[in-house]
């Protein structure tokens, strides 16, 4: 038994040898010329396959769970919490307690970031009417978006659970207050896939002069796959980082080169049969086909002026209303997810900058009319129907004034709020001119129809077909969600 | 004709038979399995193998340690055989009868057949739960719970064989019908053995040596002088600063500085020193607890000091130090015990049997460490880097030692100047403004209008307390009472600015900016707990507040009686306050028992919701704890105990990933029952009792019993068979073939191009990024391109922030270090094409190495390829690959003979040669097998 074991192995081992063998001599090296150190390096390679298989896809598509009414999202992020109660939560009974001591019951058990002791009432630093066929109240800071709120859906009872800005986006972005979770982009083209092989699936564009409090941690892809990250796109210096040739180097012969590099590429998997290979192939042809179709897009200066004038757009800049259009043009071409973020709402007061009866108005303007014209834009080219956007901070602002170290300040401002605080939605599949929630009388707490952070995502996922219970990525040890244990579908805002 | 004698035997058989089926399967009798022939019972179940996977798959979610529906729990025996609400007991061993879960999987009516609104289980999970039943419904440990025993190593006669590695791997290999691969040519296995080893290609020195060193120890003879190489300590620190989380920076919103780089180095180090696995994990879990603590064992616990620190305004200290001892506890648990502990801090493990408070009892080792989220990061410890400095520290150190007593000799002091612990912390107290509390941020205050306290100060008869504190007039004093405004006076502090005036240019004024200073204050030597109130006294109406960062209580120096006294206070003084240049690292360091915190389980894991209080400890399942000290040296102890079931295995699988890119666990984070189960089970436990008993933690020693493997000597191309049967490579029956990881996609590129730094060790550098990476709010930080050789130091060094990291770096799957990573997954996207491509520094690379291919006279285009494709990739060019390299060559010249004004601004030089080589390196470079290790 054992001598027939021997005889077989052996059998193997000098099979093995002999191919090992053949490959050494037929692969070898043409030599080095006389260059002494090359021409001892010679050349062994062993290799037994040659399989032809196809180039696989760049990202695999997967079916949602049913039928979505939104394909597509732009999510506009106003980082910093801009103020309900100065944009969409009107609130007369406010005005009226202005400069009053806030009530013991208000502050009892609370956590804020910089209110101490006991801070005074601020009555509603802007004037509300009723727009659109809907009447739905919204302040004379957004005069542009009043012309659209028979489109919007507004939600004006969302809540959170976190009181800093870095914690309560990434809360809000990736479900969980704490870094390394992925990002609602990054789960949705984890499930759904890119619609364009040019362009990455979840592209992110930033505006107001910094980052989010959370970094880029906001449009991470946690423990998903790297690939799944969302890209960033940069209005100065390359639009994406490295997409530009070295200075030297054109289109043309960057061509050449990766057409070389795929040929080699293509011997090395003849040799090796490793199918990384062919991704490789396949990931270089769409690195250049990036190049190429990532200025294209991010270029808008041949905008008709309409557009220009429409979004308040200004080519070269870095500024939201770029970001809006660019976000159009990204969704154009089949970008799966667009998150824009803008920085600058924090408006404690401590400023004339930051002051909500002079700040928040010069704030409000450009992004007031970009905002609209998105959402017209997208409807007149009838891509709202199947684009779901989002707008909204990572918290709200409270009823009191800030009273930062215990002292008054001269400018209005208000501290962060987790109990109230508003998020609109248009397209997408969402109800037009529609208000969902009520707050109480000053706007502290909502009272009717409360939406969790974790119940707006399982909406936005369910607009996208994705049951959020079952759209899980086994990871650590468990299954993890972007609604983490909770969240429901608001039903309520669905049309 | 039918025997009526055998009729009777079939019939009485029958009649047996029938009677034992009967009693086997009707008669409601306990634990007839002890009475019933095995054969009887059918082939034997075994729980970890056979019923285990069904219960975590389809049971465990409704009966495990997050839910436990009807009150029934399938996490621990003793539970599982509890009686449940319904009054019946699920299982009850030896009778399927009596055994409601049996009743409850074969249930006809929807509403009662678990598991419930699921497909039922099949015919052949029920017959196993019933078969497992009936033999007695043995319980078994989860196998990685069990301590390994040393296997048989399998016998196997094949010449391809290298170690006892390959008799298992052979082993299974045959059982799969798999055959493997050849040993890889000479050249493919020293590239691949030098990156895996040192992180870095070989040079072509050493490839020419191991190419002409026939001899039969040629390769061990590589192995031996890779493992020595100082390189071989940074490529493994670097794999092991993913699990410490190491950053340069804080993490959270404002994501500033943070200088723990001694830590790095001492990893470094640690590794070329080749310290033994038990003793690298002791003085990073508990250096600081050693008798004799060195400054290189604090530094060590910095591992567990690269959690984040948020300093974002308004933030709440103790939730952030929560969060960080909550880190250390998770962290912990998954790099050394495979353990995903994150699971029980809301509830007991959903999958494996433990507890919700094991958690805590854990999260007690670390709860009790100095720091406290304070933006000072304190307690870290100082070196001081000047002679003066250096000198008033030896003069300390040697009046304590001569004039102190016990316990207040040298030691006492220079910690106390050079880790100042316990600080009490701004947020320990409260400021008193308009009747309310209000509790200390970074700083708190004391003015003509607000008093401060802090509550149950222990006092053991210190007589000196030092504070940092900035005052802004010199107006009044502020008094140190006992438990109220106008309790026994302890000290008095004669209140003093300390200012600078500078000439604003802006304002076009000169301006006043008030300093901090540590000042130090006799007080009246008390013993017991009290409130320690803090109150200014002096004449009304004064515009004028001290602001508080912390205070500490000590003990005076000693000798106050001898005559150079005040020199040597004075020289403590200057320590405190002095500005010049010193280096500090983050450290571990207790609190005195005095000052200790009480842990407690947190209510359904939030820190808002303290429940029991509870004592260090670990969970039951594991060997027990009772022999060790209560402290984070005892658990340190624990894991290296012969009877932990974790620890070696864990570090064996660790080291094994590095080398296949495959664990024999391939979930290294998890080796619960919810993990994957180990590939080569045997082996893994070989391994790891090779590792603790015969080489005692030795690392290099047991990296050199895994490279000197046929397994791992492979070549790795892909079988046609192997493809179909293990695309995976689960049984190994090829070698690796992996991509680079972040570090050496970077470190090789600068290596054959000839810019890599040999500097070793130092602060982090900061290599050519884009501009506009870096826009944090709140913060000024700036990326200030490191000059000359340090732009080109291995990756390691670089500058790692947290919210901001290194672009190609993270491109190429690195982590951003928030949280500990025990595995990257290695993708391969077009991201990561673009920076080797386009990334300045890949071009910078690309044109070192056409300077290198120039510097050999050679004009002949075949020559000038060969050579450049030789420097790369470390072996000569096949024909066909040289006609494509030569297409392209042909391409580049065109282009650069049509555009002459490029060349210049390719390389910065009139050298059309030197324009198209470097376009010829960037192709090698980015090339399949470059960017692989094969």
């Amino acid at each position: 038994m054992s001598k027939r074991i021997d005889l077989t192995s052996e059998y193997q081992y000098r099979e093995l040898q002999s191919r090992t063998r053949r490959h050494f001599i037929k692969q070898c090296t043409t030599g080095l010329g006389g260059i002494a150190l090359g021409s001892l390096l010679g050349c062994g390679r062993s290799n037994s396959t040659n399989t032809q298989a196809d180039i696989e896809a760049f990202v695999r598509k997967q079916v949602p769970h049913f039928a979505p009414s939104a394909k597509r999202i732009i999510y506009l992020h106003m980082a910093g919490a801009p103020s309900q109660l100065e944009l969409f939560d009107y609130k007369p009974e406010l005005a009226k307690l202005d400069g009053k001591d806030c009530p013991q019951s208000l502050l009892e058990g609370k956590k804020f970031a910089f209110i101490q002791g006991v801070p005074k009432m601020l009555g509603p630093q802007a004037e509300f009417s009723p727009r659109g066929n809907s009447g739905m109240m919204v302040s004379d800071n957004l005069p542009h978006f009043s012309s659209i709120v028979d489109d919007v859906t507004l939600i004006k009872t969302m809540h959170t659970d976190q009181f800093n800005h870095a914690p309560a986006q990434l809360l809000l972005q990736t479900g969980s207050p704490r870094l390394g979770r992925p990002s609602m982009g990054s789960w949705v083209t984890y499930g759904l896939g890119s619609e364009n092989e040019d362009l990455p699936g979840f592209m992110v564009l930033v505006s107001g002069g910094n980052t989010p409090d959370a970094g880029k941690s906001v449009w991470g892809s946690g423990f998903l796959p790297s690939v799944y990250q969302g890209v960033q796109c940069r209005s100065e210096g390359d639009p994406v980082l490295y997409v530009s040739n070295p200075s030297g180097i054109d289109g043309n012969l960057r061509k050449q080169t990766i057409d070389a590099i795929n040929q080699i590429n293509e011997k090395e998997y003849k040799e090796f049969g490793d199918p990384e290979t062919l991704t490789r192939i396949s990931q270089y042809e769409m690195a250049y086909r990036m190049q190429t179709s990532v200025p294209e897009v991010m270029d808008i200066k041949d905008e008709p002026e309409y557009i220009h004038e429409m979004y308040g757009t200004e080519p070269g800049k870095t500024s939201f209303a770029n970001n809006c259009l660019l976000a159009r043009r990204l969704i154009e071409k089949g970008v799966r997810f667009v998150q824009l973020f803008d920085w600058g709402w924090d408006m404690h007061g401590v400023a004339e900058r930051e002051a909500l009866d002079t700040g928040l108005p010069i704030k409000c303007k450009p992004i007031d009319k970009a905002m609209t014209a998105l959402v017209k834009d997208l409807k007149q080219r009838g891509l709202l129907d199947d684009t779901l956007v989002v707008w909204g901070g990572e918290f709200g602002r409270t009823p009191m004034q800030e009273n930062r170290g215990g002292k008054e300040w001269p400018f209005k401002g208000r501290d962060h709020h987790t109990e109230a605080f508003p998020v609109w939605m248009a397209g997408g599949g969402v109800k037009g001119g529609f208000t969902l929630g009520e707050t109480d009388e000053i706007g502290y707490y909502g009272i009717q129809d409360k939406v969790h952070v974790h119940d707006l995502q399982a909406t936005i996922l369910h607009l996208m077909g994705m049951d959020h219970e079952k759209f899980t990525y086994f990871a650590q040890g468990r299954d993890f969600r972007l609604t983490d244990v909770s969240g429901k579908v608001v039903s309520k805002v669905i049309a | 004709m039918i025997n009526q004698k055998n009729v009777l035997i079939v019939l009485s058989s029958a009649f047996i038979l029938g009677l034992i089926w009967w009693v086997v399967r009707v008669v409601p009798l306990e634990n007839k399995h002890k009475f019933i022939p095995q054969v009887m019972l059918g082939e034997r179940v075994d729980f970890n193998r056979d019923i285990r996977p069904i219960i975590n798959n389809k049971c465990i979610a409704c009966h495990g340690g997050v839910k436990r529906s009807g009150g029934f729990s399938l996490l621990f025996e003793e539970e599982a055989l509890e009686v449940n609400e319904s009054g019946e007991r699920a299982i009850v061993p030896g009778n399927i009868k009596k055994s409601e879960l049996i009743q409850r999987i074969t249930h006809t009516d929807p509403e009662y057949r678990m598991p419930l609104e699921e497909e039922p289980l099949s015919d052949e999970e029920v017959a196993l739960f019933s078969r497992w039943i009936n033999q007695g419904a043995q319980w078994k440990d989860h196998w990685a719970y069990k301590a390994p025993e040393k296997p048989e190593v399998p016998e196997i006669d094949f010449k391809w064989v290298g170690n006892e590695i390959d008799h298992f791997i052979k082993a299974k290999l045959e059982e799969k019908q798999l055959s493997p691969n050849p040993i890889s040519d000479k050249q493919s296995l020293l590239r691949r053995l030098s990156l895996d080893i040192t992180g870095l290609p070989p040079s072509l020195e050493e490839m020419q040596d191991f190419l002409n060193d026939s001899s039969d120890n040629a390769y061990e003879k590589a192995v031996d002088s890779l493992l020595a190489s100082p390189a071989y300590g940074e490529r493994w620190a670097a794999m092991w600063m993913d699990l410490a989380r190491y950053a340069d920076s804080k993490g959270y919103e404002a994501d500033r500085p943070r200088e723990i780089w001694k830590y790095r180095d001492w990893l470094i180090n640690a590794f070329n020193e080749n310290i033994p696995y038990d003793q690298f994990v002791k003085a990073q879990l508990a250096g600081d607890l050693k008798s004799d603590a060195t400054d290189q064992d604090f530094i060590a616990t910095a591992f567990h000091r690269n959690t984040m620190n948020n300093d974002e305004g308004g933030t709440d200290n103790e939730e952030f130090r929560v969060a960080a001892v909550l880190d250390r506890v998770n962290a912990t648990w998954t790099v050394l015990q495979g353990t995903t502990m994150e699971c029980v801090q809301c509830h007991s493990h959903p999958y494996d049997p433990i507890r919700h408070e094991d958690y805590f009892r854990s999260m007690a080792f670390f709860n009790q460490s100095a720091d406290a989220d304070v933006p000072s990061e304190s307690p870290v410890l100082i070196t001081y880097k000047e002679d003066e400095d250096l000198e008033k520290l030896a003069q300390i150190k040697n009046w304590a030692n001569e004039n102190g007593d016990e316990g207040r000799k040298g030691k006492y002091y220079t910690q106390l100047l050079r880790l100042g612990v316990p600080k009490l912390y701004a947020h320990y107290f409260y400021q008193m403004d308009k009747g309310l509390p209000i509790q200390g941020t970074a700083t708190f205050k004391v003015n003509e209008k607000v008093y401060a306290f802090t509550k149950a100060l222990s006092f053991e008869g210190e007589d000196r307390l030092v504070f940092k504190a900035r005052t802004n007039g010199d107006e009044g004093k502020i008094t140190f009472r006992l438990d109220s405004i106008n309790g026994a006076e302890i000290g008095t502090w004669k209140v003093k600015a300390r200012f600078k005036k500078e000439f604003d240019e802006e304002e076009n004024k000169e301006v006043t900016y008030y300093l901090n200073e540590v000042i130090t204050l006799p007080i009246k030597p008390i013993k017991g707990k009290h409130d320690l109130y803090l109150v200014w006294e002096g004449k009304e109406e004064v515009e004028q507040t001290s602001t508080f960062e912390w205070l500490m209580l000590h003990h005076a120096l000693p000798g106050g009686d001898k005559e150079n006294y005040p020199e040597i206070e004075q020289a403590m003084y200057a320590l405190f306050n002095s500005e010049k240049e010193k280096e500090t690292t983050p450290v571990m360091v207790d609190l005195p028992a005095n000052h200790q915190r009480i842990s407690r389980v947190f209510e359904k894991g939030s820190w808002m919701v303290p429940g029991e209080e509870v004592d260090v400890g670990v969970p039951e399942i594991w060997n027990p704890f009772d022999k060790y000290e209560e402290n984070r040296m005892g658990l340190a102890q624990w894991m290296f105990s012969e009877e932990n079931p974790l620890t070696a295995r864990v570090m064996v699988n660790r080291i094994w990933e590095q080398f296949f890119g495959r664990g024999i666990v391939s979930s290294l984070e998890d080796f619960g029952s919810q993990g994957f189960a180990p590939t080569h089970p045997e082996l893994l436990d070989w391994l790891a009792i090779k590792f603790r008993e015969d080489l005692k933690w030795d690392m290099k020693k047991l990296m050199k019993e895994i490279v000197m493997s046929a397994t791992y000597r492979q070549s790795s191309h892909y079988t046609q068979e192997a493809k179909e049967k293990d695309p995976l490579n689960e049984w190994l029956a090829r070698g690796p073939r992996l991509r680079l990881n972040a570090e050496q996609v970077r470190d090789q590129s600068l290596a054959v191009s000839g810019l890599l730094s040999k500097k070793m060790l130092g602060k982090s550098v900061m290599p050519e990024q884009p501009e506009g990476i870096w826009q944090v709010v709140y913060s000024g930080t700036k990326w200030e391109t490191s000059k000359g050789d340090d732009k080109y130091r291995r990756a390691l060094y670089t500058f790692w922030r947290r919210t901001s990291p290194y672009p190609s770096i993270i491109s190429f799957d690195a982590p951003s270090r928030e949280f500990c990573l025990p595995k990257r997954i290695a993708t391969n996207t077009p991201l990561q094409a673009l920076v080797t491509l386009n990334d300045p520094v890949y071009l910078d690379a690309a044109i070192a190495l056409g300077r290198r291919v120039l510097k050999n006279e050679s004009a002949d285009v075949n020559t000038q390829l060969s050579l450049l494709y030789s420097l790369a990739m470390l072996r000569g060019i096949s024909e066909e690959k040289l006609e494509d390299l030569k297409d392209v060559y042909h391409q580049t010249q065109t282009y650069f003979e049509n555009s002459p004004e490029e060349i210049c601004k390719l390389t910065g030089e009139e050298d059309k040669e030197l324009a198209v080589l470097t376009v010829m390196a960037n192709v090698v470079m980015n090339l399949d097998e470059f960017l692989m290790k094969s």
